[in-house]
């Protein structure tokens, strides 16, 4: 299966379609970072809820690069189950280099506040990437060209999904767990002071079931979508 | 491995594409299947090679190895033919001498540093076919194999198939253009209105006669059309040569016979 997985970060890299994605990464830095130093846990809250659609849109893009036969070729060669695991995997990888590439940068352009709770809130940052980058690719996945089957409804899927993550994630929300925890993440690294564990033990809940629920949907939908 | 009242549909408001295809084949056989463009004949081997999963009933007992050579070979990818190879003998567990061994008998070598957009159609169908052959399948899928090859690569695919099968392989293999008269000892299944039935081979007419135009004085036609029907050649035509190439400017009837039982017809040999 990593033959597989590297065979598809070659594809998607050799391809150049990670040229959009990484362009858009780089604007969201800019922007965030773009106004001075602040502490690393606010800083890094907010960096993950904002490259939290991109790392979907890329995932959606490296899932879509393959043709559909060579996709099926894959499937008859490693199987159904191991087909569709690879390319979460290979989405995985990519979104949490990425990641680190967004949590690296700052700290070139003096972008954290290096004055207070810097440990604390880096690792803080690195939960809250770890806790958008499962469900990203989970989004990505359901978005993309096997399941949707046509650029118009991926697109559809991806755009309807990003934005519900945005009004759905909203402080006094009427459903916010139809949506992964990634606004929330947001808000409670929002202050100089780490959160109480409990929020913490509850963000990490919540991704991890919205992920099982999203990731089971992908599997079933897999079954017959190859 | 056995289709067990298999239907399929691409979509829940779709027509069925097959129904109730109950059909089995056995270790060794080779399973030709014939139907005209759209019948189900593609749809029929990728619900065989696992890449699609019936509607309703099951394939079962489906060999742990299998190779598929789809219709068109997905060429729109960035490696070259080599690395493309190597990278699928890999996800086989299958070391990249086995991919260069298939490369070399099946005359991509020269191929291996061109890009796979770059290749011709029918040097990518030979990609196709070495991906399928590298892990040694147990069911081999061929859909329309002989698209776009050169008459080199096509002897080899009767000699590819009949290794499949003396190892104990399966090979289902589909053809719309009748090219199948190489395959010794086949079983031929029929596919249309969506149903999968039992096929007698195609007649052998069509599949291994040539058509020989020969020109000959006017006045020994008649002699010559009866004596070629008597030997059991087909007449097809009995022309003038005048009137069919005037440029030449010289008279006499043409014939064109192929073996078979059909009287002579005349087609305007009068001048």
């Amino acid at each position: 299966m990593t033959s597989l997985v590297r065979m598809r970060l070659t594809g998607f890299l050799r391809g150049g379609r990670i040229l959009a994605p990484a362009i858009a990464v780089l604007v969201v830095l800019g922007v965030i970072y773009g106004g001075g130093a602040s502490p690393a846990a606010i800083a890094y809250g907010y960096s993950a809820a904002a490259v939290f659609p991109v790392l979907a849109w890329q995932s959606k893009l490296l899932l879509d690069t393959e043709p559909d036969t060579q996709r099926r070729l894959a499937r008859v060669a490693v199987g159904g189950r191991r087909e569709a695991l690879a390319g979460l995997l290979a989405a995985g990888v990519l979104a949490l280099l990425v990641c680190a590439l967004a949590m690296g940068a700052p700290w070139i352009f003096n972008g954290i506040d290096t004055g207070q709770a810097v440990v604390s809130g880096t690792l803080l940052g690195v939960l809250a990437h770890l806790l958008a980058v499962p469900p990203a690719v989970a989004l990505g996945a359901l978005a993309s060209r096997a399941v949707t089957r046509g650029a118009r409804n991926g697109i559809a899927v991806l755009v309807t999904a990003a934005v519900l993550v945005v009004v759905l994630g909203l402080q006094g929300s009427v459903a916010p767990w139809l949506v992964p925890p990634v606004m929330a993440t947001a808000r409670a690294l929002n202050d100089v002071k780490p959160p109480p564990v409990a929020t913490v033990a509850v963000l990490v809940v919540w991704a991890v079931l919205w992920c099982g629920v999203a990731f089971g949907a992908y599997a079933r939908l897999r079954r017959t979508r190859t | 491995m056995r289709f067990d009242g298999v239907w399929f549909r691409y979509g829940r408001r779709a027509d069925w594409t097959l129904r109730e295809v109950t059909r089995g084949i056995e270790a060794g056989q080779t399973v030709v299947v014939l139907g005209r463009n759209g019948a189900g004949k593609s749809t029929l081997l990728q619900l065989a090679a696992g890449v699609l999963r019936p509607s309703r009933g099951a394939v079962l007992d489906r060999p742990a190895i299998v190779g598929w050579v789809p219709e068109r070979f997905p060429a729109d990818q960035p490696f070259t033919a080599g690395d493309y190879l190597h990278r699928m003998a890999s996800l086989r567990g299958r070391a990249a001498s086995e991919a260069d061994a298939w490369m070399e008998r099946l005359l991509l070598t020269e191929h291996t540093g061109t890009r796979l957009p770059d290749l011709s159609k029918g040097t990518a169908q030979k990609v196709g076919l070495a991906q399928a052959l590298i892990a040694r399948p147990g069911l081999l899928i061929l859909d329309e194999p002989w698209e776009g090859l050169d008459s080199v690569a096509r002897t080899l695919i009767p000699e590819i198939v009949a290794e499949v099968t003396a190892a104990g392989g399966m090979v289902l293999v589909s053809d719309h253009r009748g090219e199948v008269a190489g395959l010794a000892d086949a079983t031929h299944w029929q596919v249309s209105d969506a149903l999968v039935s039992e096929a007698s081979a195609p007649a052998a007419t069509a599949l291994d006669e040539v058509i020989i135009e020969v020109k000959v004085r006017r006045a020994e036609s008649p002699r010559v059309v009866a004596q070629l029907e008597a030997e059991g050649h087909q007449i097809l035509e009995v022309r003038g040569v005048a009137a069919a190439q005037p440029q030449q400017g010289r008279s006499g009837p043409g014939l064109t016979i192929a073996p078979g039982g059909f009287s002579a017809r005349e087609a305007g040999g009068g001048s």
